[in-house]
């Protein structure tokens, strides 16, 4: 008897606890949230403050160059001044979240610039998180001299960008291009090089012969490219900061053409056309250390290495049509990469390593494209009548190429977009365009 | 017999021909004619040739040369020499040298500038600011950001709205004030959700008919095991069942110490929840690496709905900049779109009084 009493103030008990340990074993209310949305997140540079009347230009000037170097990227969206709730006085002072909240800033970067009086500029920021209410990062300071103040405004727009997005940016960057000038038929062509925004141009040769597929090195000093000044293509390296040049230790009845310097900044890949037949050689810059890479009797050309050194990423058509391949840096077996219809060239291997850009013809269209280094998802993100001639930013997040408009009046020029396929910008030159190679980030 | 014969196939004969001759025409197609050039022709008499042929004078009438009329000359006007003047003197230039030809000729381009030298330094002061006066996280406004030109992405597609459309959860049309009603309700502007696509479309493509994803059919549910426990010693039956009771007695009175009380959130109660933040939450500027992390948020709420504290619990990612960056995505999608609270039911409010939120990006990571 006492035993089913027992076991009825058991049954009983359970009863009564079974909500109450279901609600204890769940805990607090749980949510999963796998969808959201992507827009450009917006934010707000007011005008830097100048701490002396020597740095009210510079001021205003470099929070314009940082506001447009963010809102330039496609990510983020700048909120206009004349919607400013506050103004930023003091530089020390705190910051009235509520107001920007209001207007829906979510970023928000502060300034202040002083001049000295011995020529040099100094640059301070911080920026904000204003629905966090916290600074994001700590503030810093640049300095250096009147004239370098756009190279100030990239590094803090650079600065701003990474602790926003979690990576690098790509501002403080230049890029080294083709300028031409004169008709489709009788085009001149020099090489030039300038900010990344299109700013600061400067020219590196003169026009009295075709130069092509300039290249920086991995340190951006140096430049490889091909000149046709002797009546054939051959490889030339010049130095940026003097403008010297030289032709490359080459047999001098070989043409030469697409070059393209190893992350060592030492080695250099190109292709060498002898008797008709185009095959990859790899040598140091100063001409030593020569060696085949291919013995194919088709067409090798366009190569390029992998960030590690490791591979070479090159275009062939010993398929019967121009198609992607990959091998070691020493040459050997390659592995061909590309799958799809049409015809693949001009592969760049992407400064992160996992993505390797390229130039696809199909349907009578031209296209940018990225895929995986295995030649896996691929993904077109642009289509025209001739696009060609991928480069990516330091960063590896935009893809700067050559498009040309159609018809015999039909002009090149730069265009850059994000890899996911969004933002195609064409860039600010001063006239026609073509093969653009960005460097890496400036020191 | 045979003369009869001879006239019948003579008769026959003539008649056919005369036949042919009168309709044979219309069993034959008429062609084109036969171009045919005609060239006008007149008769001339032999006075008129004479005359045509005869030299006729030329319609331009001779200028007469106009008399060259000597200008007078001034009285001391210098006499004229007949002897040539001096030869002026000619100097030639210094002849220059050849230049040397150098063997390496430089090109005449401009040379440009290294670029500048920037330092980076710590600032002189940058003492963090001091606390804000404005600790209110409620804007004026609750509403999503307001439509840009900038496509967004969203979970679930919108068309482009009016430029006077105000941004909403739901679409309603613009109302007017009716003359004839009895009360008169105040205007209300039209409404619509922010212009969206459910995923991002490339120069290159044209958007898909095709839904942007299918969802893998769910496994099928596992069988329950029944894992056989192990014989134990048997214990004396009344201290078994005493201890069993004191268990669930403690069970239950701890459980209900901790434990929120009153009914739970209703499925629609968290899917409306879930939907106000999904709307907030922004990896439009994620890196990849973020865009590849889970971050697991612990969020204190007030009996408003609105968020109190929120603090990290746990993350699953490549990086700790990554963690940082997809916790400062999650903290202000609950920030923003919790600013005027949550709808909540209040009487539950010991039930989300504290959420736990994981935000998991990888649905967003094929978009």
């Amino acid at each position: 008897m006492n035993m089913i009493k027992a076991l009825t103030l058991l049954a009983a008990c359970a009863i009564i606890a079974q909500p109450a340990y279901a609600q204890q074993r769940s805990g607090p209310l749980r949510i999963e949230i796998t969808e959201g949305v992507i827009e450009p997140l917006p934010f707000a540079v007011p005008e830097f403050i100048a701490e002396n009347p020597a740095a009210q230009e510079f001021a205003a000037n470099i929070a314009r160059v940082v506001a447009s170097d963010l809102a330039g990227t496609g990510l983020f969206r700048e909120i206009p001044e004349d919607a400013f709730i506050s103004r930023l006085t003091d530089f020390a002072s705190p910051v009235q979240y509520s107001d920007w909240k209001a207007i829906n800033t979510q970023a928000l970067v502060s300034g202040a610039v002083s001049a000295g009086s011995d020529g040099r500029l100094t640059v301070k920021f911080r920026v904000f998180d204003v629905f966090a209410e916290a600074q994001l990062g700590d503030g810093l300071q640049f300095g250096g001299s009147t004239s370098s103040w756009r190279r100030m405004a990239h590094k803090v727009a650079d600065a701003v960008y990474s602790r926003i997005t979690g990576e690098g940016g790509y501002f403080d960057s230049r890029v080294v291009f083709v300028a031409q000038n004169g008709p489709k038929d009788e085009r001149r062509s020099r090489l030039a090089v300038m900010d990344y925004d299109g700013a600061n141009v400067q020219y590196l040769t003169d026009d009295s012969a075709i130069v092509l597929a300039p290249r920086f090195s991995p340190t951006g000093d140096r430049v490889l490219y091909t000149s046709y000044e002797s009546g054939f293509p051959q490889v030339f390296v010049l130095d940026v900061g003097t403008v010297q040049r030289r032709a490359m230790d080459v047999a001098a009845e070989a043409m030469t053409f697409a070059p393209r310097f190893g992350p060592d900044g030492r080695t250099v890949v190109f292709s060498l056309t002898e008797g008709g037949n185009s095959d990859l050689y790899k040598m140091d810059v100063d001409g030593s250390s020569a060696q085949r890479l291919t013995s194919a009797p088709s067409i090798e050309t366009a190569p390029d290495f992998s960030p590690d050194g490791s591979q070479i990423v090159f275009e062939s058509d010993r398929s019967g049509s121009q198609q992607l391949y990959v091998m070691g840096v020493n040459g050997g077996d390659a592995t061909r990469i590309s799958s799809g219809q049409g015809r693949y060239s001009a592969p760049v291997w992407s400064p992160r390593g996992d993505l390797i850009a390229f130039t696809k013809q199909a349907n009578g269209r031209f296209h940018i494209g990225v895929m995986r280094i295995d030649g896996s998802e691929e993904r077109l993100l642009t289509a025209s009548f001739l696009d060609e001639g991928p480069t990516w930013s330091p960063n590896g997040r935009v893809i700067m190429f050559t498009r040309e408009s159609q018809g015999t009046s039909g002009v090149q020029s730069l265009y850059s977009v994000d890899i996911t396929g969004r933002n195609l910008r064409k860039v600010t030159t001063e006239g026609p365009a073509s093969d653009a190679t960005w460097s890496p980030l400036l020191n | 017999m045979q003369l009869q014969t001879g006239t019948y196939i003579s008769g026959v004969a003539h008649g056919g021909l005369i036949f042919w001759v009168l309709v044979g025409g219309l069993f034959l197609r008429a062609g084109d004619p036969l171009p045919v050039q005609t060239t006008d022709v007149s008769l001339l008499t032999g006075e008129e040739f004479a005359a045509l042929t005869a030299p006729q004078p030329s319609p331009i009438q001779p200028v007469q040369e106009p008399a060259v009329v000597q200008p007078d000359l001034p009285q001391d006007s210098p006499a004229i020499s007949a002897q040539t003047d001096e030869t002026v003197e000619t100097s030639t230039p210094d002849a220059v040298a050849e230049p040397e030809k150098d063997p390496n000729p430089q090109q005449p381009t401009i040379v440009p500038q290294q670029p500048d030298e920037v330092t980076e330094t710590a600032p002189d002061v940058l003492a963090p600011p001091v606390q804000d006066i404005a600790t209110d996280l409620a804007p004026p406004s609750d509403a999503p950001p307001k439509a840009t030109a900038a496509p967004r992405i969203a979970p679930t597609p919108a068309p482009e709205t009016a430029p006077d459309t105000e941004i909403a959860d739901t679409v309603s049309p613009q109302t007017a004030p009716d003359q004839n009603a009895d009360s008169q309700v105040a205007d209300k502007p039209a409404t619509a959700p922010q212009q969206a696509a459910p995923e991002i479309v490339t120069e290159a493509e044209k958007p898909s008919a095709a839904p942007p994803r299918s969802l893998r059919p769910p496994s099928r549910p596992k069988k329950p095991t029944v894992a056989l426990a192990k014989p134990q010693p048997a214990a004396p039956k009344e201290n078994a069942i005493n201890d069993a009771v004191a268990a669930v007695v403690a069970e239950t009175s701890t459980a209900t110490a901790a434990a929120p009380s009153g009914p739970p959130l209703t499925a629609g109660e968290k899917d409306a929840l879930r939907v106000s933040v999904s709307n907030c939450w922004n990896l439009g500027s994620s890196s990849s690496e973020a865009l590849s992390t889970t971050v697991v948020v612990m969020v204190d709420m007030s009996r408003e709905g609105r968020p109190t504290a929120i603090k990290l619990q746990s993350s699953d990612g490549p990086s700790e900049n990554a963690t940082r960056i997809a916790f400062d995505a999650a903290r202000r999608a609950v920030i923003r779109c919790g600013a005027s609270g949550y709808k909540l039911p209040s009487d539950k409010y010991s039930q989300w009084q504290n959420i736990e939120m994981t935000f998991n990006p990888e649905r967003m990571r094929i978009k």
